[in-house]
């Protein structure tokens, strides 16, 4: 046999083409070109808090406002530090593969722990009067008390509040002025 | 009464067809010998590499061989070498082993399949017919050969696929050892064929290409399936088997158009477009994989018949110039493993880290109870420290999950995300080579465009 048989070639190419042109096309129509995993931040980039209501979502945000400021610190992501804290065994693989002593994690997490409550203040989710003190007690924290601090900031802002919460009532009442009395940031 | 011709067609066949599916089989089993023998990627792709390598060096040597030896003792030695060296690599229990066991097995192969396009012409007939039932046997072997291989991983061993082929390469030998008797108590009679034309350059060199382009697609695909989405080597076998499917219904097309350079050129584009196709999967869903995995069964099926056929078209002996066709296929897998290989490689290990990082970036900014968070948080790290450098498997990090049903709800919520960015980055991570994979069955359309038009 020969010649064109009964499908021409010109119209079996032109066929291929518009199959594959159509087919590329409706998948990168439904998002082909972007289906890559979710880009993360730059911990150094200020994250803005979403308004907590409870104990439970301002914890929330405090965590990831103290992740924020240790990877900073530590110029790593907020995600490879989190997992790093996760346990001992994986802050030991941390240290050991960014070549970060004890020390320097410490100073870290502290750093990271001082722009939490920044932040918790500013958002206006920590009182100024709770917050200078924290702040202070946070200075010289031993490092594995940091870390259980960022892994649990429910139950320690929850202590703050039961600890330092009456007193705070105290004051309002003794000082004509209010907290801004004190003088406090 | 004469002996029917039909056993040893049959052994013949079977041998061709066992010996191609053997560059194919073990694609399923690699993440399994992966794991079990402890290697690398790029390690385990040298199970392929070599074997393929060696058939694509040893092809036209052996097609000589067998036309000076002669063709049935050749099948039949060849036969027996694939047979053995298949047996060390069910044994093999290191890699280097099972390299060099498939090596050996390779030059086994290679003897059997030129062998048997020598023998077949008298066994069959014709020359023509001879050539069809070769490429149809050779078709079918590698059609098959993923899910047989799929199919005993997962229910057998990694290791069955190599030793079940002992017994079948030794059946297939069976009916030829008779003609080899016949050949050794006669003498070699070389067939008076005129030697017509050199190799053709052009066909053969559009054949490397394409196939760079398909191992690479199968290749690449049953990674992302059961190293990526994590699906189990039978169900990689179901899903990929759509790809020589589709090329049954594209050698249909094959009697419609009877000139060999639009069917091949149509071919070409067809894989380039499937390539690219599985380059931009819009979602981690099996169903999207089926378009790509169609057009580039069709597509395969159109160009390698097509090219084939030119190849050897007007020329003689047939054996020699089916040496040339099948050294430029595997040689062409060898590239198209070689050239890609480094560059998934190096992609899947980056989207790994990214993906494990947007997974976590999910965890910490969900609305989950943080207390409920940080437990996540930690069973996940411990998926990941268990299948250090792979994807993992987040699903046992959820379990069990919390009794209130608002708190279940957020965890599924969350769960569903997280398993969404692991999805993301393992197909993600494929997209470059299958880009790649795409080029090289475009660049075919070149000596395509530059062999001439043969109407058949």
């Amino acid at each position: 046999m020969s010649g064109e048989g009964r499908l021409g070639g010109r119209v079996l190419i032109l066929g291929s083409i518009v199959a594959s042109l159509l087919l590329v096309g409706a998948y990168l129509a439904a998002g082909g070109s972007s289906y890559e995993p979710k880009q993360i931040q730059d911990p150094c980039q200020p994250r803005p808090w979403s308004d907590p209501q409870t104990l439970a979502q301002i914890a929330n945000q405090f965590t990831i406002s103290a992740l924020d400021g240790a990877a900073c610190q530590l110029g790593v992501s907020r995600e490879t530090l989190a997992r790093a804290l996760a346990t001992p065994e994986a802050r030991e693989r941390f240290t050991e593969r960014y070549g970060i002593d004890d020390e320097k994690l410490a100073k870290a997490v502290r750093a990271g722990l001082l722009r939490a409550v920044d932040d918790a203040e500013e958002a206006g989710a920590l009182s100024p009067l709770l917050a200078a003190p924290l702040r202070r007690a946070l200075e010289e924290i031993p490092l594995d008390q940091a870390i259980e601090i960022i892994n649990d900031a429910q139950g320690f802002l929850g202590d703050v509040e039961g600890f330092l919460g009456p007193a705070k009532g105290i004051i309002e009442q003794l000082l004509p002025g209010g907290l801004g009395g004190l003088g406090l940031p | 009464m004469p002996e029917s011709p039909r056993p040893r067609v049959a052994a013949l066949a079977l041998a061709v067809g066992l010996v191609l599916a053997d560059s194919s089989i073990v694609v399923l089993a690699l993440p399994e010998i992966y794991r079990e023998l402890d290697t690398s990627i790029s390690g385990v792709t040298w199970v392929l590499v070599s074997f393929n390598l060696v058939i694509a060096l040893a092809a036209v040597p052996a097609a000589l061989v067998a036309r000076r030896v002669g063709p049935a003792r050749t099948a039949a030695v060849g036969l027996a070498v694939f047979a053995g060296a298949g047996l060390a690599c069910g044994l093999a229990d290191e890699l280097s082993t099972l390299i060099l066991a498939r090596c050996v097995q390779a030059l086994g192969g290679a003897a059997a399949v030129t062998a048997a396009l020598e023998l077949l012409p008298a066994t069959v007939g014709s020359e023509r017919r001879s050539a069809t039932v070769w490429a149809a046997a050779g078709a079918t072997g590698a059609a098959l050969g993923p899910a047989v291989g799929g199919l005993l991983t997962e229910l057998v061993s990694w290791q069955s696929i190599f030793l079940i082929q002992v017994p079948v390469a030794l059946v297939a030998a069976v009916p030829i050892l008779s003609v080899a008797r016949d050949e050794a108590a006669t003498g070699i009679i070389e067939t008076e064929v005129r030697r017509t034309g050199k190799p053709h350059l052009w066909a053969n060199l559009a054949l490397a290409m394409v196939s760079a382009a398909i191992a690479a697609a199968l290749f690449l695909l049953v990674l992302l399936l059961i190293e990526g989405w994590r699906l189990s080597p039978i169900e990689a076998a179901l899903v990929v088997s759509v790809m020589p499917l589709a090329a049954i219904i594209g050698s249909r097309l094959t009697d419609l158009v009877s000139d060999s350079r639009s069917r091949a050129a149509a071919g070409a584009i067809l894989v380039s477009g499937g390539l690219a196709g599985l380059a931009f999967l819009p979602k981690a869903t099996i169903v999207l994989t089926l378009p790509p995995q169609i057009l580039v069964g069709i597509g395969l099926a159109l160009v390698l018949s097509a090219l084939t056929e030119t190849a050897l078209h007007g020329r003689s002996p047939q054996a020699i110039h089916g040496g040339w066709t099948i050294s430029s296929r595997h040689a062409g897998v060898v590239i198209g493993l070689l050239a890609l290989t480094p560059i998934f490689t190096a992609d899947i290990e980056q989207q790994r880290h990214d993906a494990i990082d947007a997974g976590t970036a999910v965890i910490l900014d969900s609305s989950v109870n943080p207390l409920l968070k940080i437990d996540v948080a930690e069973r996940v790290s411990e998926r990941l420290e268990e299948e250090q450098g792979k994807v993992p498997t987040i699903g046992p990090a959820f379990e069990p999950k919390p009794v209130d049903p608002v708190e279940r709800s957020e965890v599924e919520q969350l769960q569903g995300e997280l398993q969404d960015q692991l999805d993301r980055g393992a197909t993600h991570a494929f997209s470059t080579s299958f880009i790649l994979a795409a080029l090289l069955g475009l660049i075919a359309l070149f000596p395509i465009a530059l062999s001439r038009r043969v109407d058949l």
